[in-house]
């Protein structure tokens, strides 16, 4: 693996669903392990926000190196949920 | 064969719903014939994310909100299936089909066979099944064996998004009427979180699981369970706890009722000797008799101890002391394949 | 003309069960965030709120007594605080406490009180025939009762509420049928699941009087529906009553509504009966301070009712075995199979 300054961050704040004043959530799903080479847009994660289920998209195509918050973790909105190794 | 599927290499995880809805988006982009209908199935994408996303994809002609008339809509898909059309009918939850029973049991089930088989309804109902959430009578049961009792049915339930997804092609392409009842607890709903187990890898790529293939979850040597849908993953947490004290059981999930995969429980009592039943649907008249009735109609030798394990007669009660008291969980199903391998 | 004291239990029983259900609201979400698990927290199962819907409850009830019968769907507490039912043993029942109105076994959509003539089911339009069966008991009888039966207007398409009007105005039964309309059924708008944008019209198939009251004006429904009900009571036949209520919150606690347009919901929570029924109290002579007074009151017997329910005792497990029969025959149990059978002095 290159150095971790080329990882690339999947950021909760991304997802986070507009016009919600919620600054916490939870994560639902994780539909790649790390070690999975992802696809940039593939949905990877699930989290729900006030109720609101949103997909949390790979922000770049790699592999999945790090997860760093588990699913039923609570987040919040400037968690990074994981990182990405850019191809 | 499922363990051959499972060979692959695939890593990509579902969880159940949207390995079911990518099941039904495949057939509809395939197949013009194929729609669904049901209430709250296109704009809220189904109570439970049973159709998340398709209203974007296919638009509202071929994902119907429909009025609350079960009767009615219901009725038309069985109209649409003899004109040859493939519709897949959602009741939001399974104890609704009572306001439509005539359509389910007097028409969809019946029209093949009262026609000599000139007439065939190729449709899917589907319908959201289980208890453990607190909802009381009306809202809780799973009714196993009252549509696998009724003769025109196939009956399928997945417990994995990988059996949902593979048993959901096989539903929309079989040219028979499918009840397809999914357990709500193991959709993978944020709201309703799912037991580890659920959700698997699944293959991007169409593949089916053909009717009356119960797959071996787990193999072993000292009991057989054999069970379905939310049951198969608490069955397999009993397994674990009975290994660390050396009983090996081998969990077989059923996949469908109709048809009944007899074979491959019977050669696992054969191997065992021990039968443990185990259903979240009512004791009596139901699955755990039928299944215990098919080993001993022709296994009876095999057989040495027979338990089992499900709600006793009584309809789902609302307090979580007494839903937790009538719903077998994972310690009743330890005790009750104890009880076997001690008799 | 409405007496004042008539308007004045209606705006009690509008207010009681608005606090009520601000109060189960904060309940029910205790545990449930951030993340929302429809297992967690003090309540459990399902809970689906009226707020904005009092209007056609507290307006159609005041004219009930004690031994009238009314039905209520899913979404049954306005309509129970307005029918009197006794609403420590509600709340326990919410609670799922053994002290509940069905010890714990029925919970919000299956609320049964018996003294109060009040009864739920949790399936659309299904509390529609036994409410037309409680009007044919009090005809068979030669009895004055009258049964409501309270449903949304996702329920109007139901056949089950088609076929029980039928019924009572082929029988001449003392039934008002009461339809709370709130635009949605969950996420579907009346508009894309009828044609018919008027409910009360459906009565005109039956040859049966239907009224329709527009903008959840508690004392336009008193109105209505006394005239409704009295034709009930003198014998005289169903009536169906349509009432435009608002849903201020989702269908149920925990549905993101993201089906839902914004300005829908802003509009909904603009209107508010309870304010609108304040005006009448006003323009009738009440001070601020007689109208505070009712919701301190309404306040204090709320409280007292959610601090009593979760005092009292979960059931014990083994009582879910209790109460299938009243009468349970000899043989039957549904106890384990080890245990002894029921009955047994044969």
């Amino acid at each position: 693996m290159s150095g971790t300054d080329d990882r690339v961050a999947v950021a909760a704040s991304d997802a986070w669903p507009e016009d919600v004043e919620e600054e916490e959530g939870v994560v639902v799903n994780w539909f790649a392990r790390e070690g999975r080479r992802v696809e940039d847009g593939e949905a990877i994660c699930e989290i729900q926000v006030e109720k609101v289920s949103v997909d949390v998209p790979a922000p770049a195509s790699g592999e999945l190196v790090a997860i760093e918050r588990d699913e039923d973790d609570e987040i919040a909105r400037e968690d990074v949920l994981a990182y990405i190794d850019p191809d | 064969m499922a363990q051959e599927e499972r060979r692959q290499v695939i890593d990509r995880e579902l969880t159940m719903s949207r390995a079911m809805v990518e099941a039904i988006a495949h057939e509809m982009r395939a197949d013009d014939e194929v729609f669904y209908m049901g209430e709250d199935v296109a704009d809220y994408g189904g109570i439970f994310d049973s159709t998340e996303g398709l209203l974007e994809e296919f638009g509202r002609d071929r994902v119907m909100d429909v009025p609350i008339s079960e009767t009615a809509y219901l009725g038309a898909a069985v109209g649409a299936a003899q004109e040859g059309m493939r519709p897949v009918a959602e009741l939001m939850f399974v104890d609704f089909f009572g306001v439509a029973m005539d359509q389910i049991y007097n028409q969809m089930a019946k029209n093949t066979y009262m026609s000599g088989g000139a007439v065939n309804v190729p449709m899917v109902l589907t319908a959201a099944v289980g208890g453990t959430y607190n909802d009381a009578a009306q809202h809780s049961q799973t009714l196993y064996g009252t549509f696998a009792h009724l003769p025109g049915m196939k009956v399928v339930v997945p417990s994995t998004a990988y059996d949902a997804k593979g048993l959901m092609h096989n539903a929309i392409q079989d040219d028979d009427p499918v009840v397809y009842l999914f357990h709500k607890r193991l959709m993978g709903i944020g709201w309703m979180p799912a037991p580890d187990g659920p959700k698997t890898p699944v293959p991007e790529e169409e593949y089916t699981i053909p009717f009356g293939s119960a797959d071996v979850k787990r193999e072993g040597d000292d009991a057989t369970v054999v069970t379905l849908g939310l049951h198969v993953h608490r069955a397999l947490e009993a397994a674990d706890a009975l290994a660390e004290d050396g009983i090996d059981a081998e969990v077989i999930d059923l996949r469908t009722l109709v048809p009944l995969d007899t074979e491959t429980i019977r050669e696992s009592v054969a191997k065992t000797g021990r039968l443990v039943v185990v259903d979240e649907d009512y004791r009596s008249y139901g699955v755990t008799g039928e299944v215990i009735a098919s080993v001993a109609e022709d296994g009876l030798a095999d057989l040495e101890a027979v338990e089992r394990v499900a709600v006793p007669d009584v309809p789902l009660p609302y307090a979580r002391p007494m839903e937790n008291e009538v719903v077998p969980d994972s310690d009743d199903i330890e005790s009750a394949v104890r009880s076997a391998y001690d008799a | 003309m409405v007496l004042v004291s008539e308007l004045r239990e209606m705006y009690e029983d509008m207010v009681t069960a608005r606090y009520y259900e601000e109060r189960l609201q904060e309940e029910y979400l205790e545990g449930k965030q951030p993340a929302f698990d429809i297992s967690a927290g003090p309540i459990p199962g399902e809970l689906h709120l009226a707020a904005g819907q009092e209007a056609a409850a507290a307006g159609v009830c005041r004219h009930l007594r004690d031994d009238d019968t009314a039905t209520a769907p899913h979404r049954p507490h306005h309509v129970a605080i307005a029918k009197g039912v006794d609403l420590k043993r509600m709340t326990a029942e919410i609670f799922g406490r053994e002290n509940g109105l069905s010890s714990g076994k029925g919970g919000h959509m299956h609320l049964f009180d018996p003294d109060a003539g009040f009864a739920c089911s949790g399936i659309i339009a299904q509390g529609c025939p036994p409410a037309v069966g409680a009007g044919l008991a009090a005809k068979k009888r030669n009895e004055d009762g009258v049964a409501v039966a309270f449903l949304g207007e996702g329920a109007i398409s139901q056949g089950a509420f088609l076929e029980s009007l039928n019924l009572a105005a082929v029988q001449r039964l003392p039934v008002v049928f009461v339809v709370e309309d709130n635009d949605w059924a969950i996420s579907m708008p009346k508009g894309r699941v009828t044609d018919v944008a008027d409910g009360s019209q459906r009565a005109a198939g039956f040859d049966m009087p239907g009224v329709r009251v527009d903008y959840d004006d508690a004392t336009a429904v008193y109105d209505a529906a006394r005239e409704a009900v009295g034709r009930a009571r003198a014998g005289n036949g169903p009536t169906l009553l349509e009432v435009q209520v608002h849903r201020r919150m989702g269908h149920f606690m925990g549905d993101p509504e993201s089906y839902r347009p914004e300005e829908d919901v802003e509009a909904a929570q603009a209107r508010d009966s309870i304010e609108r029924l304040a005006e009448d109290l006003r323009g009738a002579g009440l001070e601020d301070d007689d109208l505070e007074a009712i919701r301190e009151d309404a306040r204090e017997r709320v409280d007292e009712a959610i601090e009593w329910a979760k005092e009292q005792p979960e059931p014990e497990p083994d009582a879910a075995h209790e109460d299938v029969f009243v009468n349970p025959p000899s043989g039957v149990t549904t106890e384990e199979p080890t245990h002894e059978l029921a009955g047994g002095d044969d």
